[in-house]
């Protein structure tokens, strides 16, 4: 029984897997068409799924990775750091990364600013200090 | 089987022993004769089946080698029994064979020879064949056809030194396969004699005649080399003065950690020290460990000689003096002398061992109290590393790292600047942050080069502190390619060690930042380690050190791995 159970989640895992890579079989073909149209040079099949093979084995290993990096910094959470981490071979998907991450930092800075301001115009007297201490805490 | 004696004209042995089987013919070779003879008669027992089979395989062979064998076999019985006649108290073939020995001698003028042989070779062999006389008789029988084989060597070389002959016999028995019987057909009288006489000596050989491989073979000895010799003695003689230090360093474990910091010192920069001492060891190496002993930062010029070098390393080491002379006296005392040998691993590794030792040895902190030390050791190398590496962070240009590199020198002649850097032991903060030097090395390159082999290489003063540690490496790299390779090649592989180390060290760097830490510690090494696949859930990292460490750097990292079931807790 239990090694049915076993068997049955193994299969479900195998075809979750299975789904996953898919996925990213279809992502991978559809940016290889970008490229190809791009570039004027078609890719074949072979070359798509090596490549979608590829990019799913590193996103184990990026997982695994990001793992040990938080665990190394002692935290339980995967952070931007991390992320920063993992990409520093690479100078610039680092400094992408790092744009990016600016760049998001600074739309929910705003973000956070529009919510604070609607927040003072709709709850001014009593939700404002209470939201802009939130607010504050937040940041 | 023929009965018909040939003429044995000599009065020796042979004819002796013929009387002896004449006399015992009548006689049945089973029938017990007495207790006392008991022995004897086993002997006649194993003498007949023998005989019948030898002869039968006589007869087929010669018709003189069948009668040889029934002369023989029947001279011992003839013996045996002249002594049984004798002295019917001591019928044994020990009696009987003494007895051939006090006759022997008294005919001597047909065959000089092979009485010279009974007389010198019983001599020697008689101790033996007391002992295993009983053994010896046996064996005369199968024994009589190996010297057959000789005889006519021997009897044609003439007068030969004893010695002589008995190393031709002795190769006769090694040749003669056990108990093989066709030879007999070379026998005549005087190899008869000779055999009769050479039985003596198969006392000597019984274990030669059954497995020829026992058979002691001349011992091939090398020449001394006496320069050598002195000199190791020599070295012995000066690591003999601080011996209590040896000790202490050895063994850890058995004083308190106001011990252990000092040991953990001393075992770590005896290394270089005594690689520096070690002639055979890469001159570069050398170089660079020459370059720590001034540890006043002074210029570590390259071009000192090593000896000077040591010398200076032993003077000038703070608190290593009496590590560094013992570790440079090295090959008498064992632990320094397999300190050196780790010493050579270790400096082949550009002391990247050493670094993870440092790391793991702040990473055994818990269990040993020499982490602060270890600490402060790591922090040492990588400021003297940080001297050399910290200018590969702020720019990824070479001319940075050139003029880093050019800033070692000062520091090191050479790569090994951890090494200078502890002998510095003054480390701007500044570098540790940058310096991600950590023995993270003991990565693939390393551990594949594990067994080191010492080179010495041609120019040595070779003032290049960019690549001169990575000579070594580069020797290495040639030596396990097992062909020749161009310079070209090598240096090739200089640059491409250059620039991995670079980003090991950057990496190390990396993981030490990342965690808010100025200091590279064993926690990033292992976060590399497993990056690179070697530590993995199954292997750990102690399973690494213990596989590639040599034992010595092995017990500071794992504490119960030289502390022989006596492990202290840490206080």
């Amino acid at each position: 029984m239990m090694e049915e159970e076993e068997g049955a989640e193994e299969q479900q895992r195998f075809s979750y897997r299975q789904r996953l890579k898919a996925a990213v079989h279809y992502t991978v073909g559809c940016l290889c068409e970008e490229v190809a149209s791009d570039k004027d040079m078609p890719f074949s099949k072979q070359t798509i799924a090596a490549i979608s093979e590829v990019t799913f084995r590193q996103c184990e290993n990026f997982a695994k990775d990001l793992e040990m990096f938080a665990r190394h910094a002692k935290r339980s959470t995967i952070n931007t750091e991390d992320v920063k981490l993992l990409a520093r071979r690479s100078n610039s998907l680092l400094k992408y990364i790092t744009e990016v991450n600016e760049n998001l930092a600074q739309f929910n800075l705003e973000r956070k600013a529009k919510k604070k301001k609607k927040s003072e115009d709709e709850n001014k007297d009593a939700v404002e200090p209470g939201e802009a201490g939130v607010v504050e805490i937040e940041n | 089987m023929a009965d018909s004696h040939s003429p044995d004209s000599e009065p020796t042995t042979r004819t002796l022993l013929r009387r002896v089987l004449d006399t015992a013919d009548p006689r049945t070779p089973r029938r017990p004769r007495s207790a006392r003879i008991g022995c004897w008669s086993l002997h006649s027992a194993q003498i007949s089946p023998l005989e019948t089979s030898s002869s039968r395989r006589l007869r087929s062979q010669t018709k003189m080698s069948a009668r040889r064998w029934s002369h023989r076999i029947r001279s011992i019985d003839r013996l045996a029994h002249v002594q049984a006649s004798g002295h019917l108290e001591e019928q044994t073939p020990r009696t009987l064979l003494k007895n051939i020995l006090l006759t022997a001698p008294e005919s001597s003028t047909v065959m000089p020879e092979s009485m010279m042989k009974p007389l010198t070779v019983p001599q020697m062999v008689q101790p033996s064949r007391r002992e295993s006389s009983w053994s010896s008789l046996e064996l005369q029988l199968p024994e009589l056809e190996p010297p057959t084989t000789l005889a006519p060597g021997l009897l044609a070389s003439g007068r030969r030194k004893q010695k002589l002959r008995l190393s031709v016999f002795q190769q006769g028995m090694d040749q003669e396969l056990p108990l093989s019987q066709e030879s007999r057909g070379n026998a005549d009288a005087s190899s008869l004699t000779s055999s009769l006489n050479l039985t003596f000596a198969t006392p000597l050989q019984p274990l030669s005649v059954k497995r020829p491989g026992l058979a002691r073979r001349p011992l091939t000895r090398r020449a001394v080399d006496v320069g050598t010799f002195f000199q190791d003695l020599r070295d012995t003689s000066l690591a003999l003065p601080p011996p209590d230090t040896v000790l202490e360093d050895t063994q850890p474990f058995s004083q308190p950690l106001a011990g252990h910091s000092p040991s953990v010192r001393h075992s770590l920069p005896c290394p270089p020290h005594s690689g520096a001492k070690e002639l055979e060891r890469a001159d570069s190496r050398r170089t660079l460990s020459g370059g720590p002993g001034p540890q006043n930062n002074g210029p570590g010029e390259p071009a000192q000689l090593l000896a000077g070098k040591v010398e200076e390393a032993a003077a000038a080491a703070v608190g290593f003096p009496n590590a560094s002379s013992s570790i440079s006296g090295e090959d008498g005392v064992e632990p320094l002398q397999n300190r050196v040998g780790e010493e050579a691993e270790e400096r082949t590794e550009e002391s990247w061992s050493m670094r993870e030792v440092e790391e793991a040895a702040g990473a055994q902190g818990s269990a040993r109290a020499g982490e602060p030390e270890g600490h402060t050791e790591v922090t040492e190398a990588e400021g003297s590393w940080g001297a050399v590496e910290a200018k590969e962070p702020e720019g990824s240009s070479e001319d940075e790292d050139t003029s880093g590199r050019t800033a070692s020198p000062e520091l090191a002649s050479s790569t090994p600047e951890f090494l200078q850097a502890r002998r510095l032991q003054v480390l701007e903060p500044a570098l540790l942050p940058s310096t991600a030097v950590l023995p993270s090395e003991p990565a693939q390159p390393l551990l594949a080069r594990l067994p080191p082999r010492p080179r010495i290489a041609g120019p040595r003063p070779r003032p290049d502190p960019y690549k001169a540690g990575l000579n070594h490496y580069a020797k290495l790299f040639s030596f396990y390619a097992k062909m020749p390779m161009e310079r070209k090649a090598v240096e090739m592989v200089e640059e491409c060690l250059d620039k991995y180390f670079q980003h090991l060290c950057g990496d190390l760097e990396a993981f030490a930042a990342h965690a808010g830490r100025k200091t590279v510690r064993p926690e990033d090494v292992e976060l590399l380690l497993r990056r690179q696949g070697l530590v993995t859930d199954q292997v750990s990292l102690h399973v690494l050190v213990e596989r590639h460490l040599p034992l010595e750097y092995r017990q500071l990292l794992i504490p119960c791995a030289f502390s022989g079931n006596s492990v202290f807790p840490a206080q």
